[in-house]
């Protein structure tokens, strides 16, 4: 059922319906007017009709003196416009209107596809979060399958197949692919190529297969322009030839070496597995699993969010990356006494890395001394070389079938790009089907895409927007998102999963099996049926249709991964290749910069661009949002004339009180970055951390044709991408013109200014003193916060304390509302059942910022974008954001200077829901109050939009709708009434469709922030209380609902429940001597609190501190004991 | 010259200051007391598509009322039914009538027929039907005697203070889980059921949400 508004006496009211029965009065003549009007009140009421007299007379003579001292002011402004409600004709099975459905799917990757559950409200997908049976991930997911639900409804997706600039019907599409089949089945597909973005598809294996055994001839090449399959090259290789795949299992880790591997960003494959096992190892219940907790060293080129959870890192330009590689093979070897030529060979290649001799001896010493404990990753842009040398180094650490094992992939035969560039180039290709991708945009810059195109007679392109590829292309062909139809796939470890759709095509796509199967002339054409047949032939031999639909209900096939190799590594081949190959590098310089390229955080590839979650998502350390930048460590700024005194140009985040920080504004100085004769223009940032003479540079951006969202947004990067040198570059330098650009970043303040904001301490003092936490912070010298209570239990405190900080007396919150006359009773009030009390705990020490909570509350709540100009004025307005420190040990060292290699420490903020809110005492209207299970709930319909609220809130969580956010377009804010309506625009109403029915939209100069997933409580309250019917069962047992962030936390440092149930998960989360409240010393007794966060540095290691930066800090900043005055 | 205004004159304009005060007062103080819920919306009953008859099917046939809402009890929307229902008797009963010509219409063609919307909260509350008349509160205190209504009205006004009228008192309105959809159920012994009421709330550990987390999310 769904209703639907419509003007009053609009010509949609189906004739059928009298025209003049509208029985709603607008005045009071004309409900005198009615003849029926008497009768009516005589005959409907059933009661009596003089009773129902007397009543409504008295009702009309109300009615009636209103209007008169109204003087004839017509109601009809007042009037309610009439509504419609629409049921079925035939009702569809299985759907309760108001009952979400849930559906398995994943989402399709290169490499992994992630296994989902959708959230769809009468058929719409609203939600994406993980499928949690699946325990590799256990309901982890990444930004981009969280966001993904946006772009099926982006309203600038292609809505249909296009010849050149016509747009034709699909029928047009399909006789053409046809005629295509015609065509080159004569010459068994001589002149046919196919460019396709990679996909763990079996289907699109098996019609590949098809289309090969028709068209032999045909070339099929493959190409993603962050590609993060050389460790499986790598490992191929050694395993004599035969597919093979690492996979890790940090899970079991006790010592982690990181050479440039970015696992906990999304650069790696397999990324959420590693997540995940790495928060394994980092979980601390209690102090034995401190002792044994994983330590993670990590050497790389940029700063990232793994760099961050660190231990030890090691920052080193990417192109030494392969001679540090080296070096560590060559320690472990030496150190083994193994090998010794092998490792003479290796060390002389590391030449010039002398002086982090110690850190790699040191760190190698503890690796082998956790003999399958131990484990090396070798970054995914790095040579298929270097990750041969991981296998090496993990062979030798004893890390195979323990920490690492390989896996045995199905064979699967590929032309490579280059044979494909070279027949273009020889003009031998007629016709080049490009499946997915975006070359035009993104294709390596020495193979010259452009050239390309012109040497090809016929492009026909399957992509979802029209973008730089569709552009000149001959027929751009629409595809279907992946929640439209049916496909499948396979994640990182092998595991069969289905690509299952939820909707139908919203336009006229086509689906990527569709079109091969039309090419192949198969005779089933139906994304479903090919499906089907996979299951039963390949994947599942002799599969009925039952174990189909099993499978579609668990969202994976169990025991379905690849087996594992049975082989053994073959040394000799080994050692030969690495005795072929070259590990040695030479030091950058200014002259000479070293030039990372990386997948960005927010739009990956580039796919993403025209995804607003995506784009307004600050990046984990930048904290940039709606562009890229050239980020360059501070000694190179400052030998680019930096001056951090004036400080003259922009600091990344670091917030000089003068200079070109204003509120949320960076204005960066513009630099031109050469490379090569390549000359690429963008804002400069600083990066602490970075190595010195290194340049890091997101690629995704500058795209040329996109959507409505995405045009104009940073500079593309890919001019400076070969398929030579691929993602790691040397050879460039810098300049800084005197242009300025405005960058929007959500984080200006690096630094915690000695506060106890984010908690750390080395694993060392836990051991020695597990309550360190509670002794930071002024709440630990100041009274207690709980008084005479201190020293309850939490979920008696979170029973017996008073609601809110007013004088004005509110019940505790285990208490019945004292305006319930039957609870008064003292006999009734003994059995009263307190109601749940929530709380949310968060672990800081594996909360690894990889920004998933972020989307997840993004596309739960309906939070609106607000694009880039009002980002910079710090209006954005996610309700969860990461805060991002930056810390040295040295806070007046911090003053003076940019810190060259800071410790960073991420902690999420949302609102805490302080049991005494400080934003409660400010609200003239009462709008945000406490309810009785302990929310802060916002009352949008009361607020006024005073503000006080976000004044007084120590925390700023507070978001403000400075304007109709949701109802007007980004670049028309300004325009107020008379910008356009996005509510009844087409592509307006499209994007309303992803909109959560459960969660109130927000308008105009409403205040608004994290509710607790009021909605998703109040759910489970109610189906609990459905069941309990005539019961007091009334309490949602313990893991019946996940709250957004949670569920989609990968690394489950989220944990919400109820606080008051000593039972339930996130009470014996609290209960830890590392949690500690946020600025605690306010009395405001926050609902969320955090778990501190443990470093474990080895003290061997010539950067072991003693303690972390943040610690030494807060500890600089205590005031010195006053020297006691010697006795005259 | 001779004065043109008398002198009583001078109060006029104290007068008009005066009345125009008045009014003011006057309208404020009937807007807010008569544009309430319960003044605009009380007795709001428009004409159906289809002249469909509660009082024939719910009081005279005696049919339940969960057998058109069939998802009452489950979600928080109480559905209205689709044309199918209709057809499941109106295939054997009044097969010819001009009355259903909709109904059959939306049958065959799956196209909705437009019922026009009587009860309607607004946006920002999320009432739910299953977890009331799971509780014991029956849909005769929402929306009246419609067993009896030959055209449905709006019968309660549906504003905030009239829902926490319920949630404050609510041994005032619970019922037998049995005579939940009974609409004509009245207790027989009134002092016995307020008695049982008052303990019931005990037992099934009733605490109607007051805050506004209940009901706007």
């Amino acid at each position: 059922m769904s209703s639907k508004t419509t003007e009053p006496n609009a010509a949609a009211t189906p004739s059928t319906v009298p025209t003049d029965g509208r029985a709603y009065w607008r005045s009071l003549d004309e409900l005198a007017e009615r003849p029926d009007f008497k009768e009516w009140l005589h005959r409907e009421f059933p009661q009596g009709a003089s009773e129902a007299d007397g009543v409504n007379r008295r009702h009309f003579l109300k009615i009636m003196a209103a209007s008169f001292a109204l003087s004839g002011a017509g109601l009809a402004g007042c009037r309610r416009p009439e509504k419609y409600i629409v049921p079925y004709g035939k009702q569809p099975e299985n759907s309760i209107p108001g009952i979400p459905v849930y559906y398995s799917t994943s989402f399709p990757d290169a490499v992994d596809n992630l296994p989902l559950i959708v959230e769809t409200h009468q058929n719409r997908p609203t939600h994406i979060e993980g499928n949690p049976k699946y325990a590799p991930y256990g309901g982890a997911v990444n930004a981009f399958a969280s966001a993904s639900v946006l772009n099926l409804y982006d309203p600038d997706r292609m809505t249909a197949s296009t010849r050149g600039r016509r747009r034709v019907s699909k029928d047009a599409v399909n006789d053409h692919l046809e005629a295509l089949r015609e065509r080159f089945a004569p010459t068994g597909g001589t002149g046919l190529a196919v460019l396709a973005a990679p996909s763990t598809s079996p289907s699109r294996e098996r019609l590949m297969r098809q289309l090969r055994d028709q068209f032999p001839r045909m070339t099929w090449a493959e190409y993603e322009p962050a590609a993060r399959d050389n460790g499986d090259r790598a490992a191929t290789a050694l395993f004599n030839g035969d597919p093979t795949r690492p996979v890790y299992d940090l899970a079991a880790a006790k010592r982690i070496l990181s050479i440039d591997s970015d696992f906990l960003g999304v650069s790696e494959p397999g990324a959420n597995g590693l997540q995940r096992g790495f928060a394994k190892g980092r979980k601390v219940r209690n102090r034995d699993e401190a002792a044994t907790m994983s330590r993670l060293y990590v050497a790389e080129s940029p700063f990232t969010s793994t760099g961050a959870m660190a231990d030890h890192r090691l920052r080193l330009a990417s192109s030494r990356m392969a001679s540090l590689a080296a070096l560590v093979a060559a320690e472990v070897l030496d150190q083994l006494g193994q090998e010794r030529d092998l490792a003479q060979n290796l060390r002389s290649q590391a030449a010039g890395l002398e002086s982090h001799q110690q850190w790699v001896s040191e760190c190698v010493r503890d690796l082998l001394a956790e003999r399958g404990g131990s484990v090396v990753l070798a970054g995914a842009h790095l040579p298929v070389a270097v990750h041969q040398l991981v296998v090496l180094i993990n062979e030798k650490i004893g890390a195979n079938g323990h920490t690492v094992r390989y896996v045995r992939k199905p064979r699967a035969r590929r032309d490579n790009l280059e044979s494909l560039v070279q027949s273009i180039g020889e003009g031998r290709v007629e016709t080049l089907i490009v499946l997915g991708g975006n070359p035009a945009y993104d294709f390596p810059a020495d193979l010259d895409w452009s050239v390309l195109r012109g040497r090809v007679n016929e492009v026909i392109r399957h992509g979802y927007y029209f973008d730089e590829t569709g552009l000149d292309a001959d027929w751009s062909i629409a595809s279907t998102h992946y929640l439209e139809a049916w496909s499948d796939g396979r994640a990182y470890d092998g595991t069969y999963v289905p690509v299952q759709p939820m909707i139908l095509p919203l336009f006229e796509g086509i689906s990527e099996l569709e079109l091969l199967s039309r090419l192949a002339g198969t005779s089933r054409a139906d994304a479903f049926e090919i499906v089907l047949e996979t299951f039963r032939t390949d994947v599942s031999p002799g599969a009925s249709r039952h174990d189909f639909n099993r499978f579609l209900s668990e969202g994976f096939l169990a025991d379905s991964a690849f087996p594992a190799v049975t082989t053994a590594l073959s040394t000799s081949n080994l050692r030969s290749v690495l005795a072929r190959a070259d590990f040695r590098s030479a030091a950058p310089s200014s002259g000479s910069l070293s030039v990372r390229l990386v997948k960005d955080t927010k739009v990956g590839d580039g796919f993403y661009a025209n995804n607003g979650w995506l784009q307004e998502l600050p990046d984990p350390m930048t904290k940039l949002t709606w562009d890229n930048a050239i980020t360059i460590s501070p000694a190179l700024a400052r030998e680019l004339g930096y001056d951090v005194k004036s400080g003259r140009f922009l600091i990344g985040g670091i917030a000089a009180a003068r200079g070109n920080v204003r509120g949320s504004r960076e204005f960066a100085p513009v630099g031109e970055l050469t490379i090569d004769g390549v000359t690429l223009r963008g804002p400069v940032q600083i990066q602490p951390g970075l190595p010195d003479y290194e340049v890091v540079i997101p690629i995704g951006y500058g795209r040329r044709r996109t959507g409505r969202v995405g045009s104009g947004v940073g500079f593309s990067a890919y001019p400076a991408l070969t398929h030579t040198h691929g993602l790691s570059r040397t050879g460039a330098t810098i300049t800084l013109t005197r242009d300025t650009f405005l960058l929007a970043n959500t984080q200006m303040h690096w630094n915690m200014e000695g506060r106890a904001i984010i908690r750390e301490a080395n694993v060392s003092t836990h051991l020695a003193n597990s309550n360190w936490a509670n002794e930071m912070g002024m709440e630990s010298h100041s009274p207690p916060i709980y008084g005479k209570d201190k020293d309850m239990s939490l979920a008696e405190k979170s029973l017996t304390q008073p609601r809110g900080a007013s004088s004005h007396h509110l019940p505790a919150f285990g208490e019945p509302a004292p305006n319930l006359r039957v609870w008064r009773d003292p006999e009734a009030r003994a059995q009263f059942i307190p109601e749940q009390q929530w709380g949310m705990s968060i672990d800081l020490n594996t909360c690894t910022g990889c920004n998933v909570c972020v989307i997840a509350c993004q596309s739960e709540n309906n939070i609106p974008i607000v694009g880039k100009d009002q980002v910079a004025r710090g209006r954005e307005m996610s309700w969860i954001r990461l805060d991002r420190y930056y810390s040295t040990g040295d806070i007046d060292e911090n003053r003076e200077m940019l810190p060259a290699d800071p410790q960073a420490s991420v902690m999420p903020m949302a609102c805490v829901h302080c049991e005494r809110a400080p934003c409660e005492q400010v609200c003239p209207v009462n709008a945000t109050v406490h309810d009785t299970q302990g929310l802060n709930v916002m009352a949008y319909n009361r607020c006024v939009g005073t503000r006080y609220c976000a004044n007084n809130c120590p925390y700023k969580v507070r978001r403000f709708n400075f304007f109709d956010y949701n109802k007007r377009a980004i670049d028309e804010f300004y325009k107020g009434p008379l910008g356009r309506n996005l509510y009844k625009t087409e592509g307006g109403i499209l994007a309303s469709m992803q909109r959560n029915p459960d969660v109130t939209v927000r308008m105009r100069g409403v205040m608004e922030k994290c509710t607790y997933c009021t909605q998703r409580i109040q759910a489970a309250r109610i189906a609990q209380k459905v069941k309990a019917r005539d019961s007091n069962n009334i309490h949602i047992p313990e893991g019946a609902f996940k709250v957004a962030c949670q569920a989609a936390c990968p690394t489950e440092s989220i944990v919400f429940g109820d606080i008051s149930n000593t039972e339930s998960a996130v009470y014996k989360a609290k209960d830890n001597d590392r949690d500690y409240a946020v600025l605690g010393y306010l009395n405001v007794r926050p609902r969320t609190t955090y778990l501190a966060r443990l470093r474990n540095p080895n003290p061997a290691m010539p950067d072991y501190r003693k303690y972390p930066g943040s610690y030494e800090e807060y500890k600089g900043m205590q005031p010195q004991p006053r020297a006691v005055p010697e006795p005259a | 010259m001779a004065n043109l205004f008398p002198k009583s004159a001078n109060n006029v304009p104290a007068q008009i200051a005066l009345i125009l005060g008045i009014l003011a007062v006057t309208t404020v103080a009937g807007v807010t007391y008569y544009f309430t819920p319960k003044y605009t919306r009380v007795g709001y009953m428009p004409t159906q598509p289809v002249p469909y008859s509660h009082y024939l099917h719910a009081e005279q046939l005696g049919i339940d009322c969960r057998y058109c809402h069939t998802h009452v009890n489950q979600s928080g929307h109480a559905n209205v039914p689709a044309a199918e229902i209709c057809m499941n008797c109106h295939t054997h009963v009044q097969r010819e009538s001009p009355l259903l010509e909709l109904v059959r219409d939306s049958y065959l063609n799956n196209e909705p027929i437009e019922w026009v919307r009587i009860h309607k909260v607004p946006d920002y509350v999320y009432f739910n039907h299953a977890v009331h008349v799971n509780r014991g509160i029956s849909c005769v205190e929402c929306h009246g005697q419609v067993n009896e209504m030959e055209v449905v009205w709006h019968d309660q006004p549906f504003s905030m203070a009239w829902c926490l009228e319920c949630h404050r008192n609510p041994e005032q309105f619970i019922r037998p889980l049995d005579q939940v959809y009974n609409l004509n159920w009245t207790p027989d012994n009134a002092e016995a059921h307020a008695q049982w009421a008052r303990e019931q709330v005990v037992a099934w550990n009733v605490n109607p949400p007051q805050s506004c987390s209940g009901c706007h999310q």
